[in-house]
């Protein structure tokens, strides 16, 4: 085997735990209750996906008569390059230059290239499956519906495999570059934080712009000469990624010249990126990682009464973990980014896709959207009030931050293990912990919700209030998920919070609990209980819910710490 | 106070045997020193002494408290220094300090008093405002040795101790081993370092394959051994079966 393909298969295997997975479901026979697990949940996302393939149907039947059907592709294939240029800033950075296996592969007798290329390969994977999501159900949905052939199936194959490349590489060349020219490999925290606000705000961007070059000029003649142009859409949506528009020509068009052309032009283009991303990497991949892995600070004694104020006083135990809890989340950029910033900048974005269609002109559905929103939350009170509560609820509990709460302490658990405080002191504090992250986040979409839909206080207060309740149950449901499974053995921190599994299975959960609720309100309200009772016996249920499983995960905390074996 | 009484531990649902019945007691005041080959059991059991480790079989005691059944309590006058220091990154120096200070409940007097002795003594105090990710091997395991010393427990368990610490703060460490265990307390460590182990342990005991081969003062081990080897020759030849 080449050397390439050597690391390679090293980098695949430990990043994806493979060996590790084996070991566990094979030899050690544990976790094999995930199995069917993970079969449940693929079964629980095929109602959505169903809805997916459905809407995806219903375009292509309104689109294909006005011969625009092969944008879909395009809008597809267009928003997985996006996709995969915005989050590729992050595994580019995380996995070039803060990966700590670097230190090993380095002083192997291996050119810069190859141990960049064996990053890349990984990183490919990982984008392959975050696309799939949003790639597939387009290409075979349309596959399907067109009757392709061979040639349409081969091709999207072709076009599948190589559609990560034109993004990785941009992004990768900006970041090479980058850490090889400035200065910065020294305050690798405040890059990773910058590039990731950086990332939002790109993304905010494009959408703006993306909403603009959705359609013609406002005026009849415009529309009417746009639609009967035949892929005059497919060009609009393209425009500013062309290689989406050779990969849709490529795939629609199967084995025909201008299929087989396009392919090859998006072959050849991702092939020179590729080739053109392992030139630079020779040169400038390991100038950057110099020095890296060094963090340093400055010498200073204290003198005797800097050092009497800053020893503590003694504080109580949970106080103590609740302070080291939170000074770890906010000085780890993943954690901080996944966790407090999340909260924050969700309602945020929320209130900006509302407010920016206005000033557009009609071009994009923002302003349409808080218009319907006013008018419903104005016609309904109840509805306007659990509503807001789901607002608040999405943007304040759906995010890592509990369900990666023992996962986040890694290698460094034995010292929860060790120390003498009770295990559910230990879960208390982290929850509270937890749930105030959740409260930032309920206290931030409050403030977009009186902005955006003009809610009486009242009604602001009784939905915050459903919302911080159900942010207890959902904050100890994550924290029980995460408590029976976690995962301590990472290297990189990105793996405790964004490529922990059981961030994932909280979010089912979570997504399952608010479905219940869904329901059981729609009983409450088809028994023709009046509004305010139907707020009562609400508040009430989740009441009980909440505190019972405050109750369950104290209880499982005494029962799990000790099994768990460092 | 140690008691270990018939303390057994296997991986892999029984297949791999790490610990096989083992029974050891250390006394106040007894520094102990546990030695064997690599993958003998010898962290397996230091795991199991400090609650780290489930045991299969048998009772682990400190200072009259049941790791399995009172765990708190023999938490409470234990103190832990692992094989690799792997501590909270994040934290400075100080703030992880102040932690442990606060969760083992130590008095303000004293922990001023005992930060302020071991950071001197292991040059760590002009560098204990910044975050320990800026802290070489060495100076990681001495922050971890500071913070076991800290709350002054009856009884210190450490494994491989020594390791990564420059002569001096070696030396400095062995010297507080003895003044501990001057003030009868207990002190069990894991070494590969002969010499060290002949030197200063008052009891060794030596685990080969999970099972302990002997255990006894170097005066009882050469006895055992009928001979008048040093305990590098002992060990050897005891451990190549």
């Amino acid at each position: 085997m080449s050397k390439v393909a050597t690391v390679i298969r090293a980098g695949l295997r430990s990043n994806f735990g493979l060996a590790t997975l084996k070991h566990r479901l094979f030899k050690e026979k544990k976790d094999r209750w995930l199995v069917p697990l993970v079969g449940l949940a693929a079964v629980g996302v095929l109602p959505t996906l169903y809805g997916i393939v459905l809407l995806i149907e219903n375009a292509y039947l309104l689109l294909k008569p006005m011969g625009q059907e092969r944008a879909l592709l395009t809008l597809g294939l267009l928003a997985g390059q996006l996709l995969i240029l915005l989050f590729g800033i992050y595994y580019i950075i995380s996995a070039f230059y803060f990966s700590r296996d670097l230190e090993m592969l380095i002083p192997l007798p291996l050119r810069p290239s190859e141990v960049m290329i064996s990053k890349f390969a990984v990183i490919l994977i990982n984008e392959y499956l975050t696309v799939a999501a949003i790639v597939l159900p387009v290409v075979i949905t349309f596959g399907v519906m067109a009757k392709g052939g061979v040639g349409y199936w081969v091709n999207t194959a072709l076009v599948y495999a190589a559609l990560p490349i034109i993004p990785l590489a941009i992004v990768s060349v900006l970041v090479v570059a980058m850490m090889r020219f400035i200065n910065v490999s020294r305050k690798k925290d405040i890059l990773i934080l910058v590039g990731s606000i950086v990332l939002i705000t790109a993304s905010l961007f494009l959408q703006v712009g993306l909403g603009r070059s959705r359609g013609p000029q406002a005026n009849p003649e415009a529309i009417a000469a746009f639609f009967t142009s035949p892929d005059s859409l497919l060009n609009q949506v393209g425009s500013k990624f062309p290689p989406s528009v050779w990969a849709t020509k490529a795939v629609a068009g199967g084995f025909s010249g201008e299929g087989l052309a396009n392919l090859a032009l998006f072959l050849g283009v991702s092939l020179a990126f590729f080739a053109g991303i392992v030139v630079i990497s020779e040169k400038l991949f390991y100038r950057g990682l110099v020095g890296l892995g060094e963090t340093t600070g400055k010498k200073r004694r204290l003198t005797r009464d800097e050092m009497s104020r800053r020893v503590s006083s003694g504080r109580r135990a949970g106080a103590a973990i609740f302070s080291r809890e939170w000074k770890i989340m906010n000085r780890t950029p993943i954690f901080l980014l996944n966790g407090v910033l999340v909260v924050v900048i969700v309602p945020v974005i929320a209130v900006l896709m509302g407010t920016m269609g206005s000033s557009r002109g009609g071009g994009g559905g923002g302003s349409d959207l808080t218009a319907i929103l006013k008018t419903l939350s104005s016609s309904n009170q109840l509805y306007a009030i659990l509503g807001a509560a789901l607002f608040m609820i999405i943007c304040g509990s759906l995010n890592g931050t509990s369900s990666s709460t023992f996962s986040r302490e890694g290698a460094q658990f034995w010292l929860s293990r060790v120390i003498p405080v009770a295990p559910r002191e230990q879960a208390a504090a982290k929850f509270l912990h937890s749930y105030m992250i959740a409260t930032l986040g309920v206290i931030t979409a409050s403030a977009v919700a009186a902005f955006v839909l003009h809610l009486k206080a009242v009604h602001l207060a009784a939905a915050a209030g459903l919302a911080l309740i159900v942010g207890v149950l959902l904050t100890a449901v994550g924290m029980i998920i995460d408590l029976a499974r976690p995962l301590l053995d990472w290297t990189n921190p990105q793996k405790a919070i964004k490529q922990n599994l059981n961030v994932l299975l909280a979010m089912l959960a979570d997504i399952g609990i608010i479905t219940a609720l869904f329901f059981g309100v729609r009983a409450l309200i088809r028994a023709k209980l009046a509004a305010n009772a139907v707020l009562v016996v609400l508040f009430l249920a989740l009441a009980v819910l909440a505190a019972l499983s405050y109750h369950i995960l104290l209880r499982f905390a005494d029962k799990r710490y000790p099994q768990i074996e460092t | 106070m140690i008691e270990l009484t018939n303390v057994s531990k296997s991986y892999n649902r029984g297949k791999v045997k790490a610990v096989d019945g083992l029974t050891l007691s250390v006394k106040p005041g007894e520094i102990f020193g546990f030695l064997g080959p690599n993958g003998a059991g010898k962290t397996t059991t230091i795991k199991m002494l400090v609650g780290l480790l489930r045991p299969d079989a048998g009772r682990l005691m400190v200072e009259g408290f049941d790791v399995a059944k009172d765990p708190l309590k023999a938490k409470q006058v234990t103190t832990y220094v692992p094989d690799y220091p792997a501590v909270y990154e994040r934290l400075t120096g100080l703030e992880y300090l102040n932690f442990i200070g606060d969760v083992y409940g130590v008095p303000r007097a004293e922990r001023l008093d005992r930060i302020g002795k071991w950071l001197e003594i292991f040059e760590l105090a002009p560098v204990v405002t910044n975050p320990i990710q800026s802290y070489s091997h060495g100076m990681k395991q001495k922050i971890v040795l500071t913070a076991a010393l800290l709350p002054a427990p009856r009884v210190m368990v450490l494994d491989e101790p020594l390791v990564g610490l420059d002569p001096r703060a070696a030396h400095q460490l062995k010297e507080m081993f003895r003044e501990h265990c001057d003030q009868g307390k207990t002190l069990f460590f894991s070494t590969h370092i002969m010499e060290v182990a002949e030197k200063l342990c008052d009891r060794i005991g030596i685990i080969h394959k999970g099972r302990l081969v002997a255990c006894g003062t170097m005066e009882e081990l050469r006895a055992l051994d009928q001979t008048e080897q040093s305990l590098e020759g002992i060990f050897l030849e005891l451990t190549d079966k």
